[in-house]
C-alpha cells in the first residue's frame, strides 16, 4: 500500500516524535511508589525526593489545623510497625477516613516527616460497602 | 424472586450455548432450520436475562434485604431514580447490566433487516454469544447478584451520598453501552475472518454499531467529568485516574477505527490494519471493565470485589490470541486493493489522525499500567501522574484537531497546492487575526495563544466548507440560505454529523486549553464579615448556617461576590455529613457564564468560627459541556438513518467519480460517494 517512500518516512517521522515525546514526559512524571516500610527502610538516601506513598491511615491520628487548611496524620504498613508522620496542606477529599488507605505524593523531610502535596484515599470499601 | 432470577439466567446461559453452537453447526452443514433456530435462541436468551434484570429490579423496589446486593446498595429512604440506578450501582448489577444489553444488542442484530451482512450473521452472533456466556458464567458464580444473606436486615446500606448525582443516572449505563457495543463490531469483523467474506460487508454493516458505540462512550466519559466537576469538589474535571484512562483508551482507538473504516470503504486500504484497530477496541472495552473490578491499581473508582480480576485477564487473553491469530491466517486476504497516492490529500489526514489516536492511546496505557510493568522488570513500582499524560496528550490532541480542520477542505487522492492555497487562504486569514487579536487582549501564554488559533482555524474551515457548500446548493436549486443549509445537512448525514462532531470537539478543546493554562486558585480563612479577592472578584464572607435534615447535618457557608463593587448575588458552598451512610460530602458553588466559573470549596471551620475556603476561577469550562451537547447532536446526525434512494445515489456517484478525478468537486462537498468500489475503480 505504502510503496512509496514519502509514507514511510512520514510515518517513521511522527512515530519518532511521539516517541520523543513521549519519553521527555515521562522522564518529568516518573514516581517512586513506596509502602511506609519501604521509605523508612531508604533511611536519608531519599530525603527531597519526589514519591508516592501508600500507607493505612492510624485510627485516632488524624488532626486538622487552620480550620481544615492542614491535616497531621499518621500512616503505616498494614503491619503496623512502622509508622510515616505526614502533614498535608490542601483540601481532604470526602473519601479520607482514619483506618483506611490513602496514597500520598509528597516530599519526604530530613525532619522525618512527609509534606504531601496531594492525597488519594483509595477507599476499597467505599463503593463495595462490607455487609 | 432472586430464585427466578437466578434459574433464568442459568437457563440463558443453557440458550447461549446452544445458540452458539447451533449457529456454526446450521451455517457449516448448511441446515438452514438449525440457524433458525439458534436465531430463536438469541431471542430467548435476550428474554430471560430481561427476567433476571425484572426480579433484580423487583427485589430492589420491594426493599428484599436478604439479597445481599439489595441490601448492599438501596435503603428504604431512597428515591425511585436512585433505586432505579442501584441496577449499576455495583458490581455485581453492572455485570448483570452489561450481560442484558449485550443480549439485548444480540438480539437487534439477528432481527436487524439488512441488505448487506447477512452472511455473516451467524458467526458474528456465535462471537457475542461466547461473550455473553463469559458473562452469564461469571453471574452465575463468582458475582451472583442474586446471593442471599442467612439473615434479614431491618434496612439497606444504601448508596454512598457521592453517588447521589444525576450523573449515576446516565454515566454508567452510556460508558457500560459504549463497550458493550463494541462487542458488535468485533463479532462482525471475526466472523468477516472466519467465512473469508473479507470485502466492505462488514464495514458496512458495522457502521452505525461502532458509531452509536463511540457515542455513548462519549457521553459517558463527558457526563463522569461534568460529575467530577460537580460533585467531587476539586475544581477538575478529568484526573487521569486509571478507570478514566480506561473508558478514554476504547474511544480512542474507536475514534481511530471509525476513520479507518472510511478510508477501506472508499480506497479498499487499511483493511488488515482495521481488524486490529477492532480487536484493540473491544479487547480494550474489556480491560476498562477488568480494570474496575480487579484492584490491581488504585483509583477512585474501584470495586474491592478481586476474585474477578483472572477470570477476565484469561477472556482477554484468549481473545486477542485467538483473533490476531485468526487474522494473521487471512492476512493475505487482507492485501490493499489501491495505493496511497499523495501526501497532500484527504487519506494521509485520515492516516496521521490515526497513528496520533492510536499513540495517544498507547501512551496512555503505557502510562497506566507502567507501575505494573516496573515492578515486575525492576522490583520498584514507578507511577507516572496527570503530568506525564497533560504533556504527551496535549499536543497529540491539538494536532488530531489540526487534521481535523485540514481534512474539511482536502480532497481525496491528491490535491493540488494551488488547489490547498486557495481553500485555505480565508481561515488561515481568519484564524491568524484571532491569534493576534488574543495577543492584543492580553493572552500570552505561548501554547495557549497557538492552541487558541489552532481551534480557531479548525472552526473557520469548518464553517467555511459549510458555507461553500449552502452557496452552492442555494445557487443551484434556488433555496433561500436556511433551506439550503438543512438540505446540506441532510444530503449527507454521516458528513455533515462529522464535521459537528469535530465542532463539538473544538469547543471542548477550547475550554480544556482556556481552563488549563489561566485558572487560578485561592485557599483563605476568614472570619465573617471578612472578604477575601481572586482575579476581579470579592467574596464577603456572611455567615454559617447549621441545619439538620431528616438523613443529614448540614453546614453551609454563604459568601457575597462581588465585582468591581458591584454585587453578582451570593453562593453557598456547603458540606454535609451524611447519617445513614456515616459519610461526609463537600457540596461546591458554582456560578458559571460563558466565559469563566467561579468555583467555591468548603474546606471547614474551628471552633472560633474562622472558616477557610478554596476559590477557583476556572475560565470557559462552560464550553466543554456545550462542546459536549454539540458533539452528540453530532453522532446523532451522522447515527440518523439515510433515506434509502437507490437510483439517485448511483447517479450521484458517477458524476462524483468524474469529480474526484478531475478534482475539482472534492472540497465541495455536497454529493459524497458513498458506495465506494465503484469510485474506486473508476
Amino acid at each position: 500500500m505504502f510503496k512509496q517512500k514519502k509514507f514511510l518516512i512520514g510515518g517513521i517521522i511522527i512515530l519518532i516524535a511521539l516517541g520523543y515525546l513521549g519519553y521527555t514526559a515521562f522522564a518529568g512524571a516518573a514516581t517512586y511508589y513506596y509502602t511506609v516500610n519501604e521509605v523508612l527502610g531508604k533511611g536519608s538516601s531519599i530525603y527531597g525526593d519526589t514519591m508516592r506513598v501508600e500507607g493505612q491511615v492510624l485510627v485516632g491520628s488524624v488532626q486538622q489545623e487552620s480550620a481544615g487548611r492542614m491535616w497531621k496524620f499518621t500512616i503505616s504498613d498494614a503491619d503496623g510497625q512502622q509508622s510515616l508522620p505526614v502533614i498535608y496542606r490542601g483540601v481532604v477529599p470526602d473519601t479520607f477516613e482514619e483506618g483506611n488507605p490513602v496514597v500520598v505524593e509528597g516530599i519526604l523531610g530530613s525532619d522525618g516527616i512527609f509534606q504531601a502535596k496531594t492525597l488519594m484515599p483509595k477507599c476499597p470499601s467505599k463503593y463495595e460497602p462490607e455487609v | 424472586m432472586a430464585d427466578i432470577g437466578y434459574i433464568a439466567l442459568l437457563l440463558a446461559l443453557v440458550a447461549s450455548l446452544y445458540s452458539a453452537t447451533a449457529f456454526v453447526f446450521g451455517k457449516r452443514r448448511n441446515i438452514p432450520a438449525l440457524v433458525d433456530s439458534a436465531r430463536n435462541g438469541v431471542v430467548a436468551v435476550c428474554g430471560l436475562v430481561s427476567i433476571a434484570v425484572l426480579a433484580l429490579l423487583y427485589a430492589i423496589l420491594t426493599h428484599d434485604f436478604q439479597i445481599e446486593y439489595v441490601a448492599s446498595y438501596t435503603a428504604r429512604d431512597m428515591s425511585l431514580t436512585y433505586l432505579l440506578s442501584a441496577i449499576w450501582a455495583g458490581n455485581d448489577g453492572s455485570l448483570l447490566f452489561w450481560a442484558w444489553l449485550l443480549a439485548l444488542f444480540g438480539m437487534i442484530v439477528v432481527l436487524q433487516r439488512r441488505d448487506v451482512g447477512r452472511e455473516l450473521v451467524p458467526y458474528a452472533s456465535t462471537i457475542v454469544m461466547v461473550t455473553e456466556v463469559f458473562f452469564l458464567f461469571l453471574l452465575l458464580s463468582v458475582a451472583n447478584p442474586f446471593h442471599k444473606l442467612s439473615f434479614l436486615p431491618a434496612d439497606g446500606r444504601g448508596l454512598n451520598p457521592l453517588l447521589e448525582n444525576p450523573g449515576m443516572l446516565f454515566h454508567p449505563p452510556n460508558l457500560l453501552g459504549g463497550y458493550v457495543g463494541f462487542t458488535i463490531p468485533f463479532a462482525f469483523a471475526m466472523s468477516a475472518l472466519l467465512t473469508r467474506r473479507l470485502g466492505d460487508e462488514w464495514i458496512v454493516s458495522i457502521r452505525r454499531w461502532t458509531l452509536v458505540s463511540w457515542l455513548l462512550l462519549s457521553i459517558g466519559n463527558i457526563i463522569g467529568a461534568w460529575w467530577a466537576y460537580v460533585e467531587l469538589g476539586w475544581g477538575g474535571y478529568w484526573a487521569w485516574d486509571p478507570v478514566e484512562n480506561a473508558s478514554l483508551l476504547p474511544w480512542l482507538t474507536g475514534t481511530a477505527f471509525l476513520h479507518s473504516i472510511m478510508m477501506q470503504r472508499r480506497r479498499g486500504i487499511l483493511k488488515k490494519w482495521n481488524m486490529v484497530l477492532v480487536i484493540i477496541t473491544f479487547s480494550l472495552s474489556i480491560f476498562g471493565t477488568f480494570l474496575t473490578r480487579s484492584g490491581i491499581l488504585s483509583s477512585v473508582h474501584t470495586f474491592a470485589d478481586t476474585t474477578l480480576g483472572p477470570f477476565f485477564l484469561v477472556f482477554i487473553g484468549v481473545t486477542l490470541f485467538s483473533s490476531l491469530g485468526l487474522l494473521y491466517y487471512r492476512s493475505e486476504l487482507l492485501n490493499s486493493e489501491a495505493e496511497m497516492e499523495s501526501l497532500v490529500s484527504r487519506e494521509s489526514t485520515f492516516l496521521m489522525n490515526n497513528l496520533f489516536l492510536v499513540g495517544a492511546a498507547f501512551a496512555v496505557f503505557l502510562g497506566e499500567i507502567f507501575p505494573l510493568i516496573s515492578e515486575a522488570v525492576r522490583g520498584v513500582k514507578i507511577t507516572v501522574g496527570a503530568p506525564f499524560y497533560n504533556q504527551v496528550n496535549g499536543p497529540i490532541f491539538l494536532a488530531i484537531i489540526f487534521l481535523a480542520g485540514v481534512c474539511a477542505l482536502i480532497g481525496w487522492r491528491r490535491s493540488s497546492v494551488s488547489n490547498l492555497m486557495r481553500n485555505f487562504l480565508w481561515p488561515l486569514a481568519i484564524a491568524l487575526v484571532i491569534g493576534s487579536a488574543l495577543i492584543i487582549l492580553g493572552v500570552r501564554q505561548p501554547y495557549a495563544v497557538f492552541a487558541f488559533t489552532v481551534c480557531a482555524f479548525v472552526l473557520t474551515t469548518i464553517l467555511y466548507e459549510w458555507f461553500r457548500g449552502t452557496r452552492a446548493r442555494r445557487r443551484m436549486r434556488g433555496d433561500n440560505y436556511l433551506k439550503a443549509f438543512f438540505g446540506l445537512l441532510g444530503a449527507n448525514r454521516p458528513r455533515y454529523g462529522g464535521y459537528t462532531v469535530h465542532i463539538g470537539l473544538v469547543l471542548i478543546a477550547i475550554g480544556v486549553i482556556g481552563s488549563s493554562f489561566y485558572n487560578v486558585e485561592k485557599e483563605a480563612t476568614l472570619l465573617p464579615g471578612e472578604s477575601m479577592s481572586i482575579k476581579n472578584y470579592t467574596l464577603t464572607y456572611e455567615n454559617k448556617d447549621t441545619f439538620q435534615t431528616e438523613t443529614r447535618q448540614v453546614d453551609s457557608a454563604t459568601l457575597s461576590v462581588f465585582n468591581g463593587g458591584k454585587l453578582l448575588g451570593k453562593i453557598v458552598p456547603s458540606k454535609y455529613y451524611s447519617v445513614s451512610y456515616e459519610q461526609s460530602v463537600t457540596e461546591v458553588a458554582i456560578r458559571s457564564t460563558p466565559a469563566e466559573d467561579l468555583y467555591a470549596i468548603l474546606i471547614g471551620w474551628d471552633d472560633a468560627g474562622a472558616t477557610s475556603f478554596k476559590i477557583l476561577v476556572n475560565p470557559l469550562v462552560s464550553w466543554i459541556w456545550i462542546g459536549g451537547i454539540v458533539l452528540v447532536l453530532g453522532g446523532l446526525i451522522a447515527f440518523w438513518p439515510e433515506r434509502r434512494k437507490l437510483p439517485v445515489e448511483i447517479r450521484v456517484e458517477a458524476r462524483e467519480t468524474v469529480g474526484s478525478v478531475s478534482n475539482k468537486k472534492s472540497g465541495n462537498g455536497i454529493n459524497k460517494v458513498r458506495s465506494s468500489s465503484e469510485a474506486r475503480r473508476g
